[in-house]
């Protein structure tokens, strides 16, 4: 999130596009809910009415994986409509740098394609730059190569009635919609869109976020309270996964994981370090962070132990790796409380996947359905598999201690409640013990896998128990010359004489006693941001490119948006936040007004030329559609890596005519192992079961109650019809479709059990992220019996 | 008089989370009630013995053509005229000073009275086992959280609920806000209404409704069973004056006999055989 | 010495069905009056200590409910004759019905009385035969729905327990008085022999249902009280 989860109720509008808070988010709607009170709208757009479409003011359907189409004829309503934010669209973005002509778009393609690699060459979606390599730029706008006209012209084919024919609203809702939320275009009004894996689990995921950013700046809402562009994260430290580097392609602090392209730590650097931008900063954080790792082992002759990061060259994401297994290329696999027999996309094949290894490790509360895989209620055949399980017990979040990060990006610290149950131990604990056995192992080795283990500086205190207040440390960093620990990431240097586990949090740990993520201060500090309570990365900013919340000369746009504003006498920035800006840098100042620190220009991205599929984002159909794209010739994302041969097999729409998606009850947590083992729970939802409109029963011959066969190109499923109201048949493109969705929640252990809802889903992933197309797919139902 | 607190339900609040039905679960130690599908997300078809609120979930058509999903916190309503409480035989339904009707276990005796009688349908036996294995019922309901109440806590439903749909205070308090609710809502929901009603003396348990009451299968106007009233109010007690009348006329009888007829004797065996 | 004699004369009232179907619904009666008692009213909730607690008592409530059922077909089947001249009995009003309630007060309080001529069963009894009907229906009819509320439409329930205390409140009234008079009375007190083995004095029957005892002469049936010499060989 760019803002925050109270900041919510100064919303004056909230779109929620893609989630489903009220079920997955509860807590956003104590909220939404106080900015409802106020005056402040909210908007529903999902393929079916949902929990949260039954508290918003206006809500609208769409065909699942049309995002792109509903948003991009917003963007252009509200330049044919003149309600964008014109002094912040101007100023804050790149609407005014001039492309370069090697930039083109044509039938769905930008320049630099190649299609044997499905790849673009980025390099030609650059701007015009002068002799020192600034962007060239026309203020008013009109340079037909302008950002802003080749925006307006990219959308100039998203008009209301071809975006209905493709997304299947109704016209009168999507204007509704549009003129609901571009109504915060105003300078005194501040929009919010709320969104989760409704809009990231596409083929075209990270497009559908990128495109909620564009209308976010064209109204000039970032920055501002109530306002920004807010990702519910998921699981409860999903936040603090990332933050730490758990996604492949990352270290932690979101510094990019090398690959072949960077050999030595100079190459790296080269690579990867803009020329402007609070990124320039990156070498420290890099060498800060080697430095945490392998301690005296880090030295400037040895590029900090740069090298003994693994440096691979593939893409290492969910579906890379159970199609890597599947194929019989992985000997073993830990499963740290995952349970992809129920949550893998394809899993009827990420299940077979499993026993193709020689060893298995499950560390999980449960011996869930991953963790029995080769079992026969599972419908494997026991003696066909030669798979090594181990279970692990873990101890569930109140047994142990440590911090959580929020959406809100707070750092709270939790205090075990209970002791850990038998034998289960926290995962911090089962790690810690393992590298303790491990480092004991390789300890007179001299091989490449035993290097980076000897040279490890894994200093937690003696015994089984690691001692987590070390590890808080570590992640705040030290200045090695003083001892002493660094009071912010300000504070980080590129020449190894500091450390820093995670430069984004350095600052939660100031000084000795003063661990800022148990802070617990519940007064409000200002402008309901509460800046006593936890720690927010970064430096405790609550509200992410707040100078964005005020004019060129520093003033508030409004009132009632203020947040931070310029204070003359005192020469500094000051308000109700922690300023994501120098303090002291006034508005007159050389890069007064260029309120995108991070960003290379200062400025945000409009167009923006690093994603692999595009500058702008344009619709394309997911990967299994029953109908063609009516914008261009290519059907689906042509940046997407496409697997072939059984693990991947596609389903037609001649033989799955009817749309699918799948989605979370609130009753119901992920594979369900938590909830599902959970009497309390499995009670309110009981069984597996498939949303049906009327419509589609009617012509099926199903009644509500009926058990239903649910199938697809990869697999069957039963389960009960639920027939409703709340899913209605779409027009698209003159033609009736059907569209269903169901819970993946469901496997066979635990008091609530039911067929797996992923055993239909296809295997196929995002052009950036690789997250699978859950969301999308094609399927068919029938009566059972 | 005690003060008087009211748990307000504000449905046009509830997103339908559930974690009511579950913090009372908690709180009062209630088994899981697995239940058959019912072709809803409702979880059980009404409260029970062993789930004393129940989350409904409605979807309606509203005057204007569109769709509405409305959700329902549904429990015992407190009421200020309890039908419970008037008809239970063994007194052991009784009001406590928050306002709050609460079920005596040890003088229950399970046969259901209240059960028949409830206006709302929301109070339920349960069966249980002695130690002998032997079975028997007591009513079981929500209890307001009265046990909570006296701690100066909250119920646990309304200390859960966290859009702020229910609100738990006093009275008088709690109608204003009602009111206040009501007159911000009708653009949005001109069906709106507060839910209170006068058959019963009016509620502890308080509904601010998007709709009218009968959408969400509320009755429209309950009140204490007229047979109840005529049962209690009439028929008990001018049975007991009956009773002691008729005693009263054959003691009277009888002492006339005594006083009248003493020559009686007499004619006993023949039974008085005494023609002019 | 003929006071003597005729006293000593007895003639069949009723059948040994009758006999026994009374004696189970005067038990059972009874029964379900005390079981009843504490669930009437608190003040009575000593009475669940003799029963061995609440769910005791509604339990022989229950048993003694199928008990007050069962007289009405004993008396049905093994005395069916019986049984339909009490119905034709309890549906035939003359005058002389009417006339026996004034008579009926003055003989209540011990006052003098003459006596009106009746039939089987005077007008007194007849009445205490509806009322008693009457209130066994409002009693089962309600008692069942009761028993099982799941049968029943919950109005039909609800309104039960109003009827069934209506019942409690009528059927206590009427047993009374008929206990009263059967038991304590001294004039009609000679009857209670006839509940018990089915034979009344002959001239009490004579006195108290003339009409009747004066056709059973004429069938034969009874000795003519005012006739000694058929009195010894027609002696039932
Ligand atoms: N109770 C509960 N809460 C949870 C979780 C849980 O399992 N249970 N999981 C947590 C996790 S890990 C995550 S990631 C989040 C996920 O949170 P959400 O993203 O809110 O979860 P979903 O229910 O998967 O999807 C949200 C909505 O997207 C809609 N949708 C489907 N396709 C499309 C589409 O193409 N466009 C649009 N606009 N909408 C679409 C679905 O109908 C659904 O209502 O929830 C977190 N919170
Ligand atoms: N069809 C479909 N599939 C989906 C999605 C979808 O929307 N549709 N959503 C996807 C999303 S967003 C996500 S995040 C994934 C989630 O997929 P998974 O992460 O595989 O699913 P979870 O159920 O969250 O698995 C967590 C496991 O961790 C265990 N656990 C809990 N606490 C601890 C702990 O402290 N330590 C350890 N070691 N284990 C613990 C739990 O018992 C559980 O078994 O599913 C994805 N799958
Ligand atoms: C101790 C209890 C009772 C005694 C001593 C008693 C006595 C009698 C007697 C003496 C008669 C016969 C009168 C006659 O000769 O015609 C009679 C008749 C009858 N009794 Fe009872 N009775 C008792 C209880 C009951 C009860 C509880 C009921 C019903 C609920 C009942 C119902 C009747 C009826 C219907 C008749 C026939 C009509 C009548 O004779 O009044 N009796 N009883
Ligand atoms: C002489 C006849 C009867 C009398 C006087 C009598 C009286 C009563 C009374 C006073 C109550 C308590 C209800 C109240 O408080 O109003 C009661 C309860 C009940 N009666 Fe009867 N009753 C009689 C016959 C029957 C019969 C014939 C049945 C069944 C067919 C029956 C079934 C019941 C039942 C089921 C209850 C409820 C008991 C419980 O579980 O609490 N009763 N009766
Ligand atoms: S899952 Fe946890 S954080 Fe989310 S609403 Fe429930 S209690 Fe709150
Ligand atoms: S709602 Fe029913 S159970 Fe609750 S107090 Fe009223 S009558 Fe009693
Ligand atoms: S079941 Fe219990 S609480 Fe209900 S009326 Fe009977 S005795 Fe009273
Ligand atoms: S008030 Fe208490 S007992 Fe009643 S529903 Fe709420 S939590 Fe349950
Ligand atoms: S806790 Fe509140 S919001 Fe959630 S279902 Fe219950 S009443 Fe509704
Ligand atoms: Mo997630």
């Amino acid at each position: 999130m760019t803002n925050h989860w109270s900041d919510i109720q100064h919303s004056d509008c909230a779109l929620i596009m893609g989630a489903n808070p009220a079920e997955n988010h509860p807590i956003s709607f104590r909220w939404l809910t106080k900015a409802q009170e106020k005056g402040g709208k909210i908007v529903s757009v999902d393929p079916r009415f949902t929990r949260t479409s039954a508290k918003a003011d206006v809500y609208a359907q769409l065909r699942s994986g049309t995002d792109i189409a509903f948003m991009g004829g917003m963007i252009k309503y509200a330049l044919d409509n003149e309600l964008y934010h014109k002094d912040y669209v101007v100023n804050y973005t790149n609407a005014s740098f001039i492309l370069k002509d090697t930039y083109e778009f044509n039938d769905g393609i930008f320049s630099g394609y190649d299609e044997p690699t499905r790849k673009y060459d980025k390099t030609q979606w650059a701007f015009e730059t002068d002799e020192e390599g600034n962007p060239v730029k026309d203020m008013t706008l009109k340079h037909p190569r302008s950002v802003f006209q080749m925006m307006k012209n990219h959308y100039s084919r998203y008009d209301a009635d071809t975006v209905c024919s493709v997304t299947g609203t109704p016209k009168e809702d999507f204007l509704k919609v549009c003129e609901a939320f571009c109504a915060t275009g105003a300078p005194d009004k501040a929009g919010t869109i709320l969104y989760a894996m409704g809009t990231t689990q596409h083929t075209v995921g990270t497009q559908n976020v990128r495109a909620f950013g564009m209308i976010q700046l064209l109204l000039g809402n970032m920055g501002l309270p109530g306002g920004g562009l807010n990702a519910m994260r998921g699981e409860s430290n999903v936040q603090g996964s990332t933050d730490f580097g758990l996604l492949y392609n990352n270290l932690t602090g979101y510094l990019g994981a090398p690959t072949m392209l960077h050999p030595t730590l100079e190459a790296y650097n080269e690579k990867e370090t803009p020329s402007a931008g609070y990124w320039s900063n990156k070498p420290k954080f890099l060498v800060s962070l080697l430095k945490a790792w392998y301690g005296p082992n880090a030295t400037k002759d040895n590029e900090f132990g740069y090298q003994y990061l693994p440096k691979g060259n593939k893409n290492y994401s969910h579906i890379n790796l159970f199609s890597a297994m599947y194929k019989g290329e992985l000997e073993g696999a830990f499963l740290f409380g995952t349970n992809p027999v129920v949550g893998g996309p394809n899993a009827g094949k990420e299940k077979e996947a499993l026993g193709n290894l020689k060893w298995l490790v499950a560390a999980d509360l449960w011996e869930t359905e991953s963790a029995s895989f080769w079992q026969k209620e599972a419908g494997s055949n026991p003696s066909a598999i030669s798979t090594e399980v181990f279970l692990l017990p873990a101890a569930s979040s109140y047994e142990k201690e440590g911090s959580v990060s929020n959406s809100s990006r707070w750092m709270q610290y939790r205090w075990q409640a209970i002791k850990p149950k038998g034998q289960s131990l926290a995962d911090l604990e089962i790690i810690h013990e393992m590298y303790l056995h491990l480092k004991d192992l390789y300890k007179n080795e001299k091989t490449p896998a035993a290097k980076p283990f000897n040279a490890l500086d894994w200093n937690f205190g003696k015994g089984n128990h690691p001692d987590i207040d070390l590890v808080c440390k570590e992640i705040n960093g030290y200045d090695l010359t003083t001892g002493k620990l660094v009071p912010g990431f300000g504070a980080l240097k590129d020449d190894g004489t500091t450390t820093s586990g995670n430069w984004i949090y350095s600052g939660f740990y100031p000084e000795e006693g003063n661990n800022r993520a148990k802070s617990r201060d519940n007064k409000d500090t200002g402008g309901g941001n509460y800046l006593n309570w936890s720690f927010a990365w970064p430096a405790n900013r609550r509200i992410l490119y707040n100078r964005a919340a005020a004019d060129l000369n520093g003033k508030p746009w409004s009132k009632k948006t203020a947040i931070i504003w310029w204070d003359a006498s005192q020469k500094k920035w000051v308000g109700n936040d922690v300023p994501d800006f120098v303090v002291d840098r006034a508005p007159t100042d050389p890069g007064g007004t260029n309120p995108y620190t991070m960003l290379k220009d200062g400025v945000a991205g409009l167009f923006a030329g690093n994603l692999n599929d595009g500058p702008f984002p344009e619709h394309y159909e997911p990967f299994e559609s029953p109908v063609a794209n009516a914008f261009s010739s290519q059907d689906s994302n042509p940046a997407i890596q496409l697997f072939d041969g059984e693990f991947n097999l596609k389903g037609d729409y001649k033989q799955f005519p009817i749309v699918a998606t799948t989605y979370r009850v609130s009753e119901h947590w992920q594979s369900g192992s938590m909830t599902r083992n959970q009497e309390w729970l499995s009670e309110l939802v009981g069984h597996m079961f498939v949303e049906i409109s009327e419509e589609l029963a009617k012509e099926k011959g199903i009644k509500n109650k009926d058990k239903v066969i649910v199938s697809s190109a990869r697999g069957e499923i039963e389960a009960y019809a639920m027939v409703t109201k709340r899913f209605k048949p779409y027009t698209i493109q003159g033609q009736k479709v059907h569209h269903i969705g169901m819970p993946w929640h469901f496997g066979y252990k635990g008091f609530a059990t039911g067929d797996t809802a992923n055993r239909l889903t296809p295997h196929i992933g995002d052009a950036n992220t690789t997250i699978p197309e859950y969301k999308a797919f094609l399927c068919n139902v029938r009566r059972a019996n | 008089m005690a003060t008087e607190y009211v748990k307000l339900v504000d449905v046009t609040k509830c997103d339908g989370c559930r974690a009511c039905m579950v913090a009372c679960k908690n709180w009062n130690d209630l088994p899981a009630e697995p239940q058959d599908f019912l072709g809803t997300m409702q979880s059980h078809a009404n409260v029970s013995a062993d789930t004393w609120n129940v989350l409904t979930f409605v979807e309606h058509e509203n005057s204007k053509g569109g769709l509405d999903y409305l959700f329902r916190h549904s429990s015992c309503y407190h009421c200020v005229d309890a039908a419970c409480e008037k008809v239970c035989p063994e007194s052991a339904i009784s009001y406590t000073d928050f306002g709050s009707v609460v079920i005596d276990h040890d003088k229950c005796v399970g046969c259901g009275y209240c059960e028949q009688n409830c206006p709302f349908d929301v109070i339920s036996l349960k069966e249980y086992k002695d130690k002998n294995g032997k079975e028997y019922r007591k009513a079981n309901k929500c209890t307001m959280c009265t046990d909570r109440l006296e701690e100066g806590l909250q119920p646990a439903c309304v200390t859960t609920c966290h859009p702020g749909a229910m609100q738990f205070g006093e009275k008088e308090e709690m109608l204003q806000k009602a009111e206040k609710r009501v007159s911000e809502i009708k653009e949005r929901y001109p069906n709106a209404t507060i839910y209170n009603p006068a058959g019963v003396g009016g509620t502890h348990t308080i509904y601010v409704l998007a709709e009218k009451p009968s959408v969400y299968g509320m009755p429209e106007n309950p009140k204490v069973p007229t047979s109840a009233v005529l049962w209690k109010d009439y028929a008990q007690p001018i049975g007991k004056a009956m009773v002691g009348g008729v005693t009263m006329a054959l003691v009277g009888a009888f002492v006339a006999n005594k006083f009248f007829d003493k020559k009686g004797k007499e004619h006993e065996e023949d039974g008085g055989d005494r023609h002019e | 010495m003929s006071k003597q004699q005729s006293s000593e004369v007895q003639v069949k009232r009723f059948s040994k069905a009758f006999v026994w179907a009374h004696g189970i619904n005067a038990i059972a009666f009874i029964g379900l009056y005390i079981t009843a008692l504490p669930m009437y009213t608190d003040w009575f909730n000593w009475l669940y200590v003799v029963f061995g607690g609440p769910e005791n008592a509604r339990l022989i409530h229950r048993i003694l409910a199928v008990a007050f059922i069962l007289p009405t077909f004993i008396w049905l089947i093994f005395d069916h004759k019986g049984f339909f001249m009490w119905l034709k009995e309890l549906v035939t009003w003359k005058k002389r019905d009417f006339q026996f309630f004034s008579e009926f007060v003055k003989e209540l309080f011990g006052f003098k009385f003459k006596h009106v001529r009746q039939t089987f069963f005077n007008a007194g009894e007849k009445i205490n035969s509806i009322l008693q009907i009457f209130c066994a229906i409002l009693l089962i009819g309600s008692g069942f729905p009761m028993w099982f509320p799941d049968l029943f439409p919950s109005a039909l329930v609800q309104w039960s327990y109003f009827l069934h205390n209506v019942g409690f409140g009528l059927g206590f009234a009427v047993v009374l008085g008929h206990i009263y008079l059967s038991v304590i009375h001294k004039h009609s007190r000679p009857g209670f022999t006839g509940v018990i083995t089915g034979k009344v004095p002959a001239k009490w029957a004579k006195s108290h249902y003339t009409e009747w005892y004066e056709e059973e002469v004429k069938k034969g049936n009874f000795p003519d009280l005012d006739d000694p010499k058929k009195n010894k060989k027609k002696g039932a």
